[in-house]
């Protein structure tokens, strides 16, 4: 038996309207990029990507979004997020886009991208920092996302969807 | 090698061999519907294949560059010229077309080849005593 091979798209949701957070959920957005495949790959398009697509993680607060493929799709799907144009959920629609950030073979790539994307996003923030106040903070943040990645390291399960928060 | 020099020496043709794949591959296929219906005309026709396209592969298998080279609308069969990359999606596309105004219809795709030539005659329809 061989596994089946599967490509996981780490995403970000950008959006200008700070409202769009509430309608980032699974449906929302797997909605959003059927659609999206479906314009712009036409029926075969979809059909490919639709063989174990899913939303696998999903964080609402940060705006990341981890989908899973097929291997031999993932092409299709990632020439199709950038189409995605909007978020629709409970009759409200908020324009917004994805960025891809990362396309890995397991969650566990994926988890290690997003710790060390999400650290270099704070010592962004580090350095744009005006006040003593603000700076202690994301020092603090800073301080706890290593403690979580040691953490993740020491009890790590092999391919394991457990989604950790770095922030 | 010797031999054949002096086999085309003998001969009046001369054999040319394309070794890289060609650019372009074309088609030729007739159009079948019931009798007695609207017949389209060139440009229904070609609107007939790119909605084909899109209803397949979407706004990608739309954008490929498709030609209709010839069109009779007498026997509705015409010679297509496509990108030879996009020679599965549109004979996928074509042969999965159902319907032309809402009327039953079927695209045959009777010979293709990567050269043009090759269309002019057909073996299939060679009447051998």
């Amino acid at each position: 038996m061989v596994r089946f091979k599967n490509r996981y798209v780490l995403c970000e949701v950008v959006s200008e309207d700070p409202r769009c957070r509430q309608c980032i959920e699974d449906r929302a957005v797997g909605l959003a990029v059927r659609d999206a495949i479906g314009r712009v790959h036409g029926d075969f398009g979809l059909a490919c990507c639709s063989i174990s697509f899913t939303v696998k993680y999903l964080n609402a607060y940060t705006g990341t979004v981890l989908l899973r493929c097929r291997k031999d799709s993932y092409r299709l799907l990632c020439s199709a997020l950038p189409f995605v144009r909007q978020l629709e959920s409970r009759n409200q629609r908020y324009p917004c886009f994805l960025n891809t950030l990362h396309v890995g073979g397991t969650i566990r790539t994926c988890q290690k991208f997003l710790i060390e994307y999400n650290r270099r996003q704070l010592l962004m923030l580090l350095q744009s920092c005006t006040n003593e106040e603000e700076r202690r903070c994301v020092q603090k943040s800073l301080l706890s996302c290593s403690l979580t990645e040691e953490q993740c390291l020491s009890g790590n399960e092999d391919d394991d969807d457990d989604g950790t928060d770095t922030d | 090698m010797a031999l054949s020099e002096q086999a085309g020496a003998a001969a009046s043709f001369e054999r040319r061999v394309l070794r890289s794949a060609g650019e372009h591959h074309y088609l030729r296929v007739r159009l079948e519907l019931p009798d007695g219906g609207a017949r389209p005309n060139v440009a229904q026709f070609k609107q007939l294949v790119v909605s084909a396209l899109k209803e397949l592969h979407g706004e990608v298998g739309a954008a490929l560059p498709v030609d209709v080279l010839t069109y009779e609308e007498k026997t509705l069969s015409a010679i297509l010229r496509v990108v030879s990359s996009g020679l599965v999606k549109l004979w996928s596309a074509l042969t999965l077309l159902g319907f032309y105004q809402n009327r039953r219809c079927a695209f045959r795709v009777l010979q293709t080849s990567p050269f043009l030539l090759a269309l002019a005659g057909n073996s299939r329809e060679l009447v051998l005593d």
